[in-house]
């Protein structure tokens, strides 16, 4: 949709002609995310410094009816910070500031486009840390965070990053600056900081947000054990569990992937190994040490080939090196890969590991695996040429069927990418018209004219809305007028 | 359209079954809230049943208010109209619990105390523990996000429910979440139910995260010299690598409730975890108690019972107030200020997280209301809230129970109450700015 030179004009007054990108090259550096197969400049770029010109642009765009996208550091995995049907993109890389500190008080309140490693930097000297940690971390926002509710390997202890957002501004789809929840962890009403967070900005564009520190605990104990194969690795994640033990992180690699690390960084996985299990724990060094014990206990008795326990920081970072670097060794193996974020139940781990071999022998596919095993967060790369459209085809085909593999085990098609135009049209899977009907009123509260991250998130309605009518419960016989 | 209670009764019985409603005036008198009478109480033994109830109620026009135990009616402004009180205490069963994945389902109208029961066994608890829970309703739980002690540890019920299947206004029965401890397919529905009060769906089924319990738990009693004192303790506890599972400040009222030894303050501090942690915390809790001039009481197994007992017995009048946990001296004074020369009334407050509890025995409506209003004016600095809990009619009716909710979020609430319940048949008049 081109804008017209007034508008133009109406944004250049708002954010300043600096802080204006409507060069061809310029836009094109905003059509995607890390996802990308998924394409859509937007015809301009707006980079505010203040809620104030947040809420300005909004009300022009609403007045004007152009789509808005909200963006962050573009780290994203799932198409969100694309403009599909062009409009206003509004970054947040200038809103960087850290507004507060309150460690008497556990909190902070940020800017969104503050990336999430800073503010752990910031209060890490005094013992505190912010707990969400996505492997993008040093990169992506915690703008970016919250409008995904994104994980991270710590999250199987921590929660993900709704678990911590006290508080948010927002400027609404219906341009209106509101305050949702605050420092103070009880207050009446909806919790409409809990329905916010994770709606990936169809709702409105978050300007602040309210986030509570963790302490940085008394102690860390990371061990990793290897494995002849992946069942074998998840069932020790089970006993782990019903051992009582919640790690900090649960991480597991398989083959594939090892051998691409090994020849990359040189982290020393075992060789020979199917799989490789990460465990991290922490907290009081007592119940950090007497659980890593049990939990190399029960590795070996799971049949683990080998297990090490890191005796300091230095070792626990080698344990760690390889992990970190998956993504990147993952370039080794091919030069494409579709990435899957399902989830499913820890128990139905084993299952989804066998089902996952034959998925990958039927197309003819690598499929690889580094994945957060102890909330059952799967990450299966699946690897192709992607010089071959026949290829491309089986690899889509292939995470198709992964993907109602893992719906069919009583899981959840995201765990922490979350949805944007890559999931969205698979929502049906987990939800009934009913259920999804009820998050299209949901977003149409905040925004009403659906002018906020249009296409994202949610699938796209053959009736847009109207006419729209799930069923209603089926009475018996002899309905009472 | 207005129906005759007759054939609203016949309606029901078709929908439920002969024995599934009734209007007997004993069973009504029972349900009664606020004084408001329902004309009928229905008693479903299914969700289905449940939602054809709620379905009837939105084509006739009539109000449902959706009940669990009853232990927590008084929170909220009274109804401003009771057709059909919807009692879901027939909905007790525990639907599915997958020890491995540490997730349970239950329907809405099963206890905290039957589903702790049911997970001993497999050593696994779900931690929530607002005062009286065994007795309530999980369903009540979570509309009243309702929380206790063990709150600084594992959150609220607002981190530990997974998924939740609820009845909307129109009968439809909608499901939000997930079955797995992580997702974030679609929008965040059970967070926007945790805490609704009913008002935009009836909670029929929650899938809830659960947690190890610990291998063994110990507890000590920190009697402190002012409450300055607790306050500077609290700050250290928060400001270090200890992981209690509850730290409860209790104000001189407070001990004498729980028939404990005087004091001008206490802190009352749980560790549970592995033997060698906990004996290893407690050192270091002797230690910051030594230094803070503490007596140190051991307590045993059963205080937490009694704690829990007594909260939940105590007080005609019980206030909720949302703080700083900076500031819990200073609301701790306000409180005295306002509250001394009125009625007897001891504090209890989950220190690391700024939440007090205030249960007040006796007073004026009248000018218990003018307490509460300048306690709201003291709090508002903060952005703190003071809602009432529980309290006679009379004084819910002087003074808003939930105090002032900013307007630019109100008028999103009020927004979403419209988009899900327009004809106002869930619970109406009963939430923040009578929605």
């Amino acid at each position: 949709m081109p804008l017209t030179s007034t508008f133009l004009d109406e944004l250049s007054a708002i954010v300043g002609a600096d802080a204006l990108v409507l060069t061809t090259e310029g836009r094109m550096t905003y059509e995607c995310d890390m996802h990308t197969f998924y394409k859509g400049a937007p015809d301009a770029v707006v980079l505010p410094t203040r809620a104030a010109e947040v809420q300005a642009v909004v009300k022009l765009c609403r007045r004007a009816r152009v789509p808005i996208v909200p963006r962050g550091s573009g780290t994203g995995l799932i198409g969100g910070a694309m403009a599909p049907q062009g409009g206003v993109m509004v970054s947040m890389t200038r809103m960087t500031a850290v507004l507060e500190v309150d460690l008497p008080n556990r909190c902070a309140t940020v800017q969104p486009g503050l990336i999430n490693l800073w503010l752990t930097q910031t209060v890490a000297q005094q013992g505190w840390f912010f707990a969400p940690d996505p492997s993008s971390q040093m990169v992506s926002s915690i703008g970016g965070n919250v409008s995904t509710n994104a994980g991270g390997p710590h999250c199987l202890k921590y929660g993900i990053t709704t678990n911590h957002v006290l508080g948010l501004e927002m400027v609404t789809g219906a341009g209106d600056l509101v305050r949702l929840g605050g420092k103070v962890a009880e207050r009446p009403g909806y919790d409409l900081t809990g329905a916010a967070v994770g709606s990936e900005g169809t709702f409105g564009l978050v300007t602040a947000i309210t986030v509570r520190l963790t302490h940085t605990p008394e102690a860390v104990k990371t061990a990793l054990a290897a494995f002849r194969t992946m069942v074998d690795a998840s069932e020790a994640v089970s006993a782990i569990i019903a051992a009582g033990m919640i790690p900090a992180a649960l991480e597991m690699l398989d083959e594939a992937i090892i051998k691409a690390i090994n020849a990359g960084t040189g982290a020393g996985y075992p060789e020979g190994a199917g799989a490789v299990l990460l465990i991290e724990l922490d907290g009081p060094r007592a119940e950090v040490e007497t659980q890593a014990e049990r939990a190399a206990a029960i590795c070996r008795e799971r049949g683990a080939i080998s297990v090490s326990v890191a005796r300091d920081d230095a070792e626990r970072a080698l344990l760690w090196k390889g992990r970190k670097e998956a993504a990147g060794a993952v370039g080794r193996l091919t030069a494409a890969y579709l990435l899957q974020d399902a989830v499913v139940p820890r128990s139905k781990l084993p299952q989804i590991m066998r089902e996952l071999v034959d998925i990958g022998e039927r197309h003819r596919l690598l499929i690889a695996n580094v994945f957060h095993a102890g909330d059952g967060n799967l990450h299966p790369l699946i690897c192709y040429d992607d010089r071959s459209a026949d290829e491309l085809a089986r690899a889509k085909r292939a995470n198709e069927e992964l993907l109602q593999a893992c719906i069919a085990l009583g899981g959840s098609v995201t765990g922490e990418h979350g949805n944007g135009v890559d999931k969205c049209q698979s929502l049906p899977l987990q939800f009934a018209e009913a259920d999804l009907n009820f998050m299209y009123r949901l977003r149409g509260a905040f925004d009403p004219d659906r002018l906020m991250n249009p296409g994202k998130l949610l699938p796209t309605h053959p009736a847009c809305g109207e006419g729209f009518r799930p069923a209603r419960p089926v009475l018996p016989a002899g309905t009472w007028v | 359209m207005s129906v005759t209670t007759r054939a609203l009764g016949d309606a029901l019985r078709i929908r439920l079954g002969p024995d599934g409603a009734t209007d007997d005036p004993a069973a009504r008198a029972a349900a009664a809230v606020d004084g408001c009478q329902p004309s009928w109480v229905a008693r479903p033994r299914s969700l289905e049943e449940a939602a054809r109830v709620v379905a009837l109620a939105r084509d006739e026009g009539l109000a449902v208010l959706p009940r669990g135990s009853g232990s927590a009616l008084g929170l909220g402004a009274p109804p401003a109209r009771a057709d059909i009180v919807l009692d879901l205490s027939r909905l007790e069963a525990i639907l599915e619990h997958s020890p491995d994945d540490l997730v349970v389902t239950v329907q809405a109208g099963v206890t905290a105390g039957t589903l702790a029961a049911a997970l001993a066994p497999r050593r696994q608890t779900l931690p929530l523990d607002p005062p009286g829970w065994s007795r309530r309703t999980l369903g009540g739980i979570a509309a009243t996000a309702a929380s206790g002690p063990l709150r600084p540890r594992y959150g609220t019920m607002r981190d530990l429910l997974l998924g939740v299947r609820f009845i909307q206004a129109d009968g439809v029965t909608t499901w939000g979440g997930a079955k797995v401890v992580k997702s974030v397919t679609g929008y965040d529905v059970p967070k926007l139910l945790v805490g609704s009060l009913g008002t935009l769906g009836v909670i029929g089924e929650l899938t809830l995260r659960l947690h190890p319990l610990p291998e063994i738990e110990a507890t000590c009693l920190l009697l402190l010299s002012s409450p300055e004192a607790a306050q500077e303790l609290v700050g250290r506890i928060v400001d270090s690598t200890l992981q209690p599972n509850r730290v409860e400040w209790l104000d001189a009222g407070a001990l004498v409730a729980c028939g404990l030894p005087t004091a001008p303050a206490a802190l009352a501090i749980s560790v549970g975890s592995v033997e060698p942690a906990v004996r290893a915390q407690h050192a270091i809790i002797a230690g910051f108690a030594a230094s803070a001039g503490a007596r140190v009481e051991t307590a045993g197994p059963a205080f937490w019972r009694v704690y829990d007992h007594t909260l939940a017995q105590t007080g005609g009048t019980v206030l909720r107030i949302g703080t700083l946990t900076s500031r819990l001296t200073a609301t701790l004074a306000a409180i005295r200020s306002a509250l001394e020369p009125l009625a007897s009334f001891a504090v209890t407050a989950c220190a690391p997280l700024g939440v007090l509890r205030v249960a007040i025995d006796g007073g004026e409506p009248g000018r218990l209301g003018q307490a509460i209003e300048r306690l709201r004016a003291f709090v508002a600095d903060d952005e703190g809230s003071v809602t009432i809990e529980r309290a006679p009619l009379a004084l819910r009716t002087s003074v808003d129970p939930w105090g002032r909710v900013p307007d630019g979020a109100l008028a999103l609430m009020r927004t979403l109450k419209q988009e899900f319940d327009p004809g106002r048949s869930l619970n109406p008049g009963r939430f923040v700015g009578g929605i």
